[in-house]
């Protein structure tokens, strides 16, 4: 009878180890946190890094459990602000813009130093010095978002205003409209455009706005909330997707691949020209340490968003960034 | 004496619905807490409401889309019309031409739209373009009904009173086609704003349109608000246009009815 009650207790013991497995701090983690993490765009090979992340498990080491969602940038922003979700992968400007209207996100790991935006035109148009913009037909998608806040703060830069050029907004279809001739220069991503353009025979020249100033770039963001309450898992959220960052960095090829899983439609696609679009976007995220953002980029970006009126008024930047978890 | 009561008592209704509605709006938003750029409160609404009126911003974007309605509207109905009498009238011209127009109703807008910005550059013709394409599927729909409904034997009266071609249209036709015509303006009237809207939210720096991206990209929810409202009473007021069309074109029916 005794020796029956001990292999009871030995079997209740056994049972209880083996579904509870969180039980010492040594442990690994095993109960997942699920992050759905808006990208701001389609899936495309730019999010390599956070593709190679997953697939090389480093979210799941860290606990946590990523779903993409490709819903559009503002959406992901604002469903932060409200603590509806944890963290949104967003461009650098929106984040002084939603912090002015009262959003409290806070950006907490940059993943591209360069700001990505350029300015794009054919070599006929003979476009070398920004000056050679004065009067010309620039086409981008509308007054708002990366786009338009790159050429204004070029602009601004070089010295023009939006006055010395003919701005047409065309939405999200500058390649067709500078292969068309509708436009003279167009306005676009490092990583998509021109490379787009080039592919199809195009000789271009192109602008980089980051060699005239300094902005913010994309990066990514979680609330106040999460940061004051959950600094654990903002910790473990950006170290996973830093390491998909330098994971891919080294093993561009190997990134490459596991995009196939994530984008679809790319095994139709032109694979020279995607992997020419990932390599592009390398170039913007080498980050000296990865994660960190730079103090005078931020003051670059609010000064600019001020002279646009995008923001009402200025904002504490101290609060709106933090390199507390770069490497 | 009656009617004038009964107008004040529908009036009054309608104004008792719309206050116990804001009332109840902003009661929601101020007790749920619910930040402002999530849900405004009426009276940030408003606040947003002034400044752009004040600043002249509401009415010059509010003018564009209004011009784009106007002459895609008029565009639309003019498409619809023709091809409408045309496929009412040859059975040949349907059978070529129907299984094009119903294709090319389950093309969604929204999918054409950067097409035509291409096509068509990303002035207000795209726009116009959008606003006809959508207003002229359920006008030539109408327009086909309303004469196909004209009975027979009135055709047979009109030709043993050795009416002209012209004489037909004009006495027979469009008295007997409007009324099923002018249900299909009502709706492409409405549908036109909705048209041009979605030509503005694809490519456009002026319009109501524009108007809520840049809200939208600016985190300010209320000038979202203050654009969606604009666009419905610009929809009602030209639902109500067609209405005051309609009462003064078929008068005659209601006479007849009486």
């Amino acid at each position: 009878m005794q020796k029956f009650a001990i292999l009871w207790i030995m079997l209740i013991v056994l049972l209880t180890g083996a579904c509870s497995g969180t039980g010492t701090g040594d442990d690994p983690i095993t109960e997942l946190t699920h992050i759905r993490l808006p990208m701001g765009y389609i899936p495309n090979v730019q999010y390599a890094p956070f593709y190679a992340a997953v697939e090389k498990g480093f979210f799941e080491e860290n606990g946590i459990e990523l779903e993409f969602d490709y819903s559009y940038e503002t959406d992901g922003v604002a469903l932060v602000g409200a603590n509806e979700l944890y963290f949104s992968v967003v461009s650098g400007e929106q984040v002084p813009i939603a912090r002015a209207e009262g959003l409290p996100i806070v950006y907490v790991m940059a993943w591209y130093e360069k700001y990505p935006i350029v300015v794009i035109s054919k070599t006929e148009q003979n476009i070398k010095d920004p000056l050679d913009l004065v009067g010309k037909r620039v086409a981008l998608p509308g007054p708002f978002g990366a786009n338009y806040v790159g050429l204004r703060a070029f602009l601004g830069e070089v010295g023009l205003q939006e006055s010395d050029i003919i701005m047409e907004s065309v939405g999200f279809t500058q390649v067709e409209v500078l292969a068309a001739d509708t436009s003279e220069v167009i306005v676009g991503y490092s990583a998509n455009e021109p490379i787009q353009l080039k592919a199809q025979g195009y000789d271009l020249d192109v602008i980089l706005v980051s060699d005239y100033i300094d902005l913010v770039s994309n990066g990514l963001i979680t609330n106040e909330k999460t940061l004051a309450e959950n600094p654990d898992l903002v910790e473990r959220m950006v170290s996973a997707t830093l390491k998909g960052i330098e994971y891919a960095v080294e093993n561009p090829e190997e990134a490459f691949q596991f995009c196939f899983k994530y984008v679809e439609g790319l095994e139709n696609s032109d694979q020279d020209v995607q992997f020419d679009v990932l390599k592009a976007s390398m170039e913007l995220y080498q980050t000296d340490p990865y994660g960190y953002s730079h103090p005078e980029a931020w003051e670059n970006m609010q000064q600019v968003l001020m002279q646009m009126g995008l923001m009402k008024k200025e904002i504490d930047l101290e609060e709106a960034y933090t390199n507390e978890f770069s490497q | 004496m009656k009617d004038f009561s009964v107008g004040i008592r529908k009036i009054g209704f309608l104004v008792l619905s719309v206050l116990g509605g804001l009332i109840l709006w902003q009661l929601f938003t101020t007790f749920s807490q619910i930040p402002s750029f999530i849900f405004p409160k009426p009276t940030e609404v408003w606040d947003r409401l002034i400044i752009v009126i004040g600043d002249g911003t509401l009415l010059k974007h509010s003018l564009i889309t209004l011009q784009e309605v106007v002459f895609g509207l008029l565009l639309g109905l003019s498409a619809a019309i023709v091809i409408g009498y045309l496929l009412a009238k040859s059975r040949a011209v349907e059978r070529v031409l129907a299984p094009y127009i119903v294709a090319s109703q389950s093309i969604p807008i929204v999918a054409i739209a950067p097409l035509l910005v291409i096509w068509l550059g990303p002035g207000i013709f795209s726009k116009i373009l959008t606003s006809a394409l959508i207003v002229f599927f359920p006008v030539l729909v109408n327009t086909v009904v309303g004469l196909k409904s004209v009975p027979r034997e009135l055709y047979d009266l009109m030709r043993s009173l050795q009416a002209s071609p012209w004489q037909r249209i004009y006495k027979l036709e469009i008295p007997a086609a409007l009324p099923v015509f002018l249900g299909g303006l009502r709706i492409g009237a409405t549908l036109s704003v909705i048209g041009a809207v979605v030509g503005e939210f694809v490519g456009a720096d002026k319009g109501l349109g524009f108007l809520v991206n840049v809200g939208r990209g600016l985190y300010d929810t209320s000038l979202v608000f203050v654009a969606v409202f604009t666009i419905v009473l610009l929809s009602l007021g030209l639902y109500g246009s067609v209405i005051f069309l309609e009462n003064r074109l078929l008068s005659w029916q209601k006479r007849n009815g009486d």
